[in-house]
C-alpha cells in the first residue's frame, strides 16, 4: 500500500473508517469536546506539530487532516449535524494520527475532542491503532480476563482493555 | 452443525482447504481446486507448499485465545499450470474430533492489486501536480510581493516625485499671477493635485502598508477595520497580545493573509461585528478573525472551483510553514485562524522611507 499519508497511514485510514461509525449523540459530544478545550493549547500543539515536520511531511499531514475533515463532514451532515466544531476536531486529530506515534502531549490535545467517544484512539493505549493491532490486543484483554478470575482488580484491569 | 460448517465450506465463494497441524491438505473446496487448477479431490494429501511454494505458511499448533483470532498473510500462489497470483490468504485454526485443524482461505487479488496499482499511479500523478501548484503559488505569492514593492517604489521615486515638482512650480507660478479668476483656476490645479497625490499615497499604502513599518501590524489591521466601519457600519474589537516585533516579511505576510480574510468579511458576511485578535504563540503569531455574519456551508462552497479568497489565506499560511483553519456554518458565523511563525519567511528587501506620505 502507497503510504500517502506518511508512514501512518494505515493509522489514519483506520481512524477515518471509524469516523463512519460515530453516531449523532457523539458528534453532538465530540463538537463540545472541541469547543471546551483550550484553543491555545491547541494553537500551540499544531504549531510544535508543523515545527517537527519537514516540507514534506507537513504536505502528508495536512493531507489527511484534509481528507478527515471532509470525511467528518459528510457524516455530520448525514446526521444534519452543522457544527464546524466536529469536522475540526477530526482535521486536528488525522493530523496528529499522522504526524505522531501517540505518545506525545501534542497528539494527545489534538486528539482529545474524539478520544471522548473514540477510546481507541487515547494515549494510554498507545495512539491510533490499525484493527489487527486492535485483535492483538482484544486477545492480549480476554487472556488477562482468563488470569483474573482469583484476581477481581486484574480483572477490571481486563474488562477495561477489552471495551476497546 | 459439522454439516453446516461442511457447507460453509463447500458454497464459500473463497477458496478454502482444509490442513492438518503438518500442513497436508485433508479437505479442498470447488473454488480451491478451480483457483489452483486442479481436478476434484486432486489436491487431497497435498502439502500446502504445493500452492504456495517456497513460502512458509505458519500453522498454529493450540487453539489459544492468540491463535483463535487467526492469521493473514499476503503470499503468491501457484497454480497447477505454474502461473502466479497474489493471494490473500487468512489461516483459522479449528477444533476437530482428530485434533486441531487449518482452514485457510485463500483469494486471488490480481484485480484489486491492478486497481490499487493504477489508483497509486493516479495518486502520484496528483500528488506531483499538487507539488508542482504548490510551487508555483509560493513562486507567485513571492513575485506579487516583490511586483507590489516595485511598482510602490515607482510611484513614489518617480510619479509622486514629478508631481511634487509640479506643485512647487504652481507655487512659483502663484507668485506670478495678479488676475482673481486666474488665481481660482489655479486654487482648483493645485486642489486637483493634491487629490491625485492622495491618491497615489493611498495606493502606495495599499501596496506596502507604511503603518507596518510605523506602527506595526496591529496598527495596519487597525486601519483596514475602521476603513469597514465607516464604509460599512460594521463594529470590531482589535485585540492585540502579541508583545513580539514581527520581521517586516513576517509582518506583511500576516498583514496580507489577514486582510484577505477581512475583504470576504467586507464583501460576503453581511456581518455587524468583527473580532480580530492577535496573540504570540510558540514562536509565532496566532491570529484569530471571527464575525458574526451569515456564514456559509463548507460543504457546499468549498466544493465550488473559484474560491481564491480562502485559498490564500490556507496557502500563505502554508508557505510560510504555518497552519490555518477556516471554518463557518450558515448563519453561525465564519472563523479564520491562522499561525505564521516569527522566522518562517525569508525577508523581502527593505522597503525604502516614504518622504511624500
Amino acid at each position: 500500500m502507497k503510504p500517502i499519508f506518511g508512514p501512518r497511514t494505515e493509522q489514519v485510514l483506520a481512524f477515518l473508517t471509524e469516523l463512519w461509525n460515530l453516531s449523532p449523540e457523539q458528534i453532538t459530544e465530540v463538537s463540545r469536546a472541541w469547543r471546551k478545550a483550550n484553543d491555545l493549547n491547541r494553537a500551540e500543539a499544531w504549531a510544535q506539530l508543523q515545527r517537527a515536520a519537514s516540507r514534506n511531511e507537513r504536505h502528508r499531514i495536512l493531507a489527511a487532516a484534509a481528507v478527515a475533515r471532509r470525511q467528518a463532514m459528510d457524516v455530520a451532515h448525514l446526521y444534519h449535524r452543522t457544527d464546524w466544531a466536529f469536522w475540526a476536531a477530526a482535521w486536528d486529530a488525522a493530523a496528529a494520527i499522522a504526524a505522531d506515534d501517540g505518545k506525545s502531549q501534542r497528539y494527545e490535545i489534538l486528539t482529545g475532542p474524539l478520544t471522548t467517544v473514540l477510546s481507541s484512539l487515547s494515549r494510554e493505549r498507545g495512539g491510533a491503532q490499525v484493527p489487527a493491532q486492535r485483535g492483538k490486543r482484544r486477545a492480549e484483554a480476554r487472556r488477562d480476563k482468563g488470569r483474573a478470575t482469583a484476581n477481581s482488580a486484574q480483572g477490571d484491569r481486563a474488562r477495561g482493555a477489552h471495551q476497546q | 452443525m459439522k454439516s453446516r460448517f461442511l457447507q460453509l465450506f463447500e458454497y464459500s465463494p473463497d477458496a478454502m482447504v482444509m490442513v492438518d497441524r503438518a500442513g497436508q491438505i485433508h479437505e479442498a473446496n470447488n473454488q480451491a481446486e478451480q483457483l489452483f487448477g486442479y481436478g476434484h479431490n486432486q489436491l487431497r494429501g497435498e502439502s500446502v507448499q504445493r500452492l504456495f511454494p517456497g513460502q512458509s505458511v505458519p500453522l498454529p499448533s493450540g487453539l489459544g485465545p492468540v491463535e483463535r483470532i487467526g492469521r493473514h498473510l499476503d503470499l503468491v500462489g501457484s497454480s497447477s499450470d505454474l502461473r502466479q497470483f497474489p493471494a490473500d490468504v487468512n489461516v483459522i485454526p479449528i477444533q476437530t474430533e482428530r485434533g486441531t485443524a487449518n482452514v485457510i482461505s485463500i483469494r486471488d487479488i490480481t484485480d484489486a492489486q491492478r486497481a490499487q496499482f493504477v489508483l497509486e499511479l493516479g495518486l502520484d500523478t496528483y500528488e506531483a501536480a499538487d507539488l508542482d501548484r504548490h510551487a508555483l503559488l509560493d513562486h507567485l505569492i513571492r513575485a506579487q510581493e516583490e511586483e507590489r514593492g516595485r511598482i510602490a517604489a515607482g510611484i513614489h521615486d518617480d510619479t509622486i516625485q514629478v508631481l511634487a515638482a509640479a506643485n512647487l512650480r504652481l507655487q512659483q507660478l502663484r507668485l506670478r499671477l495678479a488676475d482673481p479668476e486666474e488665481v481660482g483656476i489655479l486654487d482648483k490645479l493645485e486642489q486637483t493635485l493634491r487629490i491625485a497625490l492622495s491618491h497615489l499615497r493611498q495606493l502606495i499604502f495599499d501596496l506596502r502598508p507604511m503603518s507596518l513599518q510605523r506602527g506595526g501590524l496591529a496598527t495596519a489591521l487597525r486601519a483596514v477595520l475602521e476603513e469597514m466601519r465607516s464604509d460599512l457600519g460594521i463594529s470590531y474589537r482589535l485585540d492585540n497580545r502579541c508583545t513580539i516585533e514581527l520581521a517586516p516579511g513576517t509582518a506583511a505576510l500576516i498583514y496580507r493573509t489577514a486582510r484577505e480574510a477581512l475583504v470576504n468579511v467586507r464583501k460576503h458576511a453581511q456581518a455587524k461585528t468583527v473580532r480580530v485578535q492577535l496573540r504570540d504563540v510558540s514562536g509565532g503569531c496566532l491570529v484569530g478573525i471571527v464575525d458574526d455574519g451569515v456564514g456559509y456551508d463548507p460543504a457546499e462552497i468549498e466544493e465550488r472551483p473559484g474560491h481564491i479568497g480562502l485559498s490564500l489565506i490556507r496557502e500563505r499560511a502554508e508557505i510560510a510553514g504555518g497552519w490555518s483553519r477556516i471554518e463557518s456554518m450558515p448563519g453561525g458565523g465564519t472563523t479564520v485562524e491562522f499561525w505564521i511563525p516569527h522566522h518562517g519567511v525569508p525577508e523581502q528587501p527593505e522597503a525604502r522611507h516614504d518622504p511624500a506620505a
